[in-house]
């Protein structure tokens, strides 16, 4: 599995330097954290690896290819899978369904045999539901699989999202605030499932407001302020370091 | 029954032919383009079918086809400059591709009679034949919504950027929507064309245009069902409210406002909606062994 790496990347909006000489790297295996307090870049950051947000400098590599000015799409194909900080699934369609879209990435039947209704076509489309299917199971969420995703609770739609993320069977999954208004047990269970996805090989890159929640999970930590790198080590060292708390709670030194 | 059949005979071909290009018209929308340009497609596929058989001696299941081809061909070139633009310029934009159709064919009266159109039409068509064209348009819809297609075109009408974060080319798939779109429209401009004996090009005009789109808000923008459900009100309406007279149209608007207010997903959705709610209910979630019928039959 190749590994992110994130080059002294900047994005300049007019004369707002939103992120601004940043770089890290999330490398296969493990769970890297992004923190930052609110207006940091957390989120353009993630937007640029996305391929959303073009790049004012730097560079961004998955394995020694650069996808810094690869489209959206070109991004997740090439094995970069995102869930969205306000959950983002299409309402009207099945839980089920979400989830079969979720593996455009390895579809192989083409448009043609499509419209044709080819064997090889519908027969696809079966086998990504039964697939879809062991996905719900793992996450025991069967019992949803026909309702309309709009219709689903929160908690529940955020694992709709992860899975449909994971079903593109990715090198590189970004998680931007993926327990934020989830309960203990819900983001307890999802931390679980996110250490099997890192000891499987998937690097994880976990965007997160909840520094209690990055710190348990992650080995490396990259602390962003106002666009820029604040500090960066494991947990430990960060929670201890006086610019990431003078950064969270605000001038408590001077006080 | 043959009675019924040869006292509404013109009913039932109308209604054949306005189903195909209701479902030229539903693709656009199911592929979450807001494209009205089926009437051009017709048009491209109506006058060249018509030149072709009135001109040529082009054997007709070379004609057919060539007036799905050109429709096609259509939608692929609208395709390109359209590529950047969404929802209501998007309308917009296919509107006024439709009146440069239109315009073009009054321009070049040498090939297409000008104003006055093609005429002397060879009558082919018969509602056996046009049948078979919208049962074979029917599959082909049939198919994508059986198919990842299907889910792929359902990802872009609701969120396209999410579609594009799981690799989806939303150029790509707009394209193919264009295309499909087109091939209908053509495919059943031209049989118009083998139906009607001649063809003007007002024919084609803005009325053409809110005839199709009225057909698929009625009936409903993503199943199979709505532009039959649609289609079906459409030509039956007039004949229903005959005894009205004058007040026809009013009613026919009436009706139109009462349908889009209480059912604004449309008459054919509601009822697949509702009919694969009842199902889902009575049989649970549990994995199916094989995949199901009826998610077909309503497919989305």
């Amino acid at each position: 599995m190749p590994s992110l790496r994130i080059e002294n990347i900047a994005k300049h909006f007019g004369g707002l330097k939103a992120v601004d000489g940043f770089s890290m790297e999330v490398p296969p295996g493990e769970i890297t954290g992004l923190i930052g307090p609110n207006g940091a870049g957390k989120s353009t950051v993630v937007n640029m690896i996305a391929g959303v947000l073009s790049l004012t400098s730097g560079d961004i590599k998955l394995g020694d290819r650069s996808i810094s000015t690869d489209r959206t799409e070109q991004v997740a194909r090439a094995g970069i899978a995102r869930t969205f900080q306000s959950i983002r699934l299409l309402p009207e369609t099945t839980v089920l369904d979400n989830i079969v879209i979720g593996f455009h990435r390895h579809e192989k039947a083409g448009p043609l045999a499509a419209l044709l209704g080819l064997p090889s076509a519908t027969r696809e489309l079966r086998e990504l539901r039964e697939k879809a299917w062991d996905l719900l199971e793992r996450f025991h969420m069967q019992e949803y699989a026909f309702l309309a995703a709009g219709n689903l609770a929160y908690g529940h739609q955020r694992r709709v999202e992860i899975m449909r993320a994971m079903a593109s069977d990715p090198a590189i999954l970004m998680l931007d605030e993926p327990v934020a208004g989830m309960n203990d047990v819900e983001s307890d269970e999802l931390a679980e499932i996110f250490k099997q996805l890192a000891e499987q090989g998937l690097g994880l890159l976990l965007i997160e407001h909840n520094v209690g929640f990055v710190t348990r999970l992650c080995r490396q930590i990259y602390v962003l302020d106002a666009g820029r790198l604040l500090a960066s080590g494991p947990p430990e060292q960060i929670v201890n370091d006086p610019r990431v708390i003078e950064a969270y709670i605000g001038g408590a030194s001077a006080a | 029954m043959i009675h019924f059949y040869y006292s509404y005979q013109p009913v039932i071909d109308f209604f054949l032919l306005s189903l195909g290009f209701a479902y030229s018209q539903q693709i656009a929308l199911r592929a979450g383009v807001f494209s009205i340009g089926t009437a051009g497609f017709a048009a491209l596929g109506g006058y060249l079918v018509a030149i072709l058989a009135t001109r040529t001696e082009v054997p007709m299941w070379v004609i057919i086809p060539a007036g799905a081809a050109i429709g096609a061909l259509g939608g692929y070139v609208l395709s390109i400059p359209l590529a950047r633009l969404r929802g209501a310029f998007v309308a917009i934009a296919t509107l006024a591709f439709v009146k440069v159709i239109i315009a073009l064919a009054l321009y070049f009266e040498d090939l297409t009679g000008g104003a006055i159109g093609v005429t002397n039409i060879p009558r082919i068509m018969d509602t056996w034949s046009l049948a078979l064209m919208a049962l074979l348009v029917i599959y082909v819809n049939w198919s994508i919504g059986r198919t990842t297609l299907g889910r792929i075109f359902a990802a872009l009408a609701q969120d396209e950027s999410v579609a594009a974060s799981l690799g989806v080319s939303i150029r790509r798939y707009h394209m193919i929507g264009f295309m499909v779109s087109g091939a209908i429209g053509g495919l059943f401009g031209g049989l118009q064309s083998l139906y009607v004996y001649n063809i003007e090009p007002n024919a084609f005009g803005f009325a053409f245009v809110v005839t199709i789109l009225t057909v698929v808000v009625l009936g409903g923008r993503t199943t199979l069902l709505g532009p039959i459900m649609g289609a079906g009100i459409m030509a039956i309406l007039p004949e229903v409210a005959r005894p009205l007279a004058d007040n026809r149209t009013m009613v026919n608007g009436i009706i139109m406002i009462l349908v889009i207010t209480f059912l604004p997903r449309g008459v054919g959705d509601t009822i697949v909606d509702a009919v694969r709610h009842r199902w889902r209910q009575r049989r649970g979630a549990s994995r199916p062994q094989k995949q199901e019928v009826a998610d077909a039959v309503a497919s989305d």
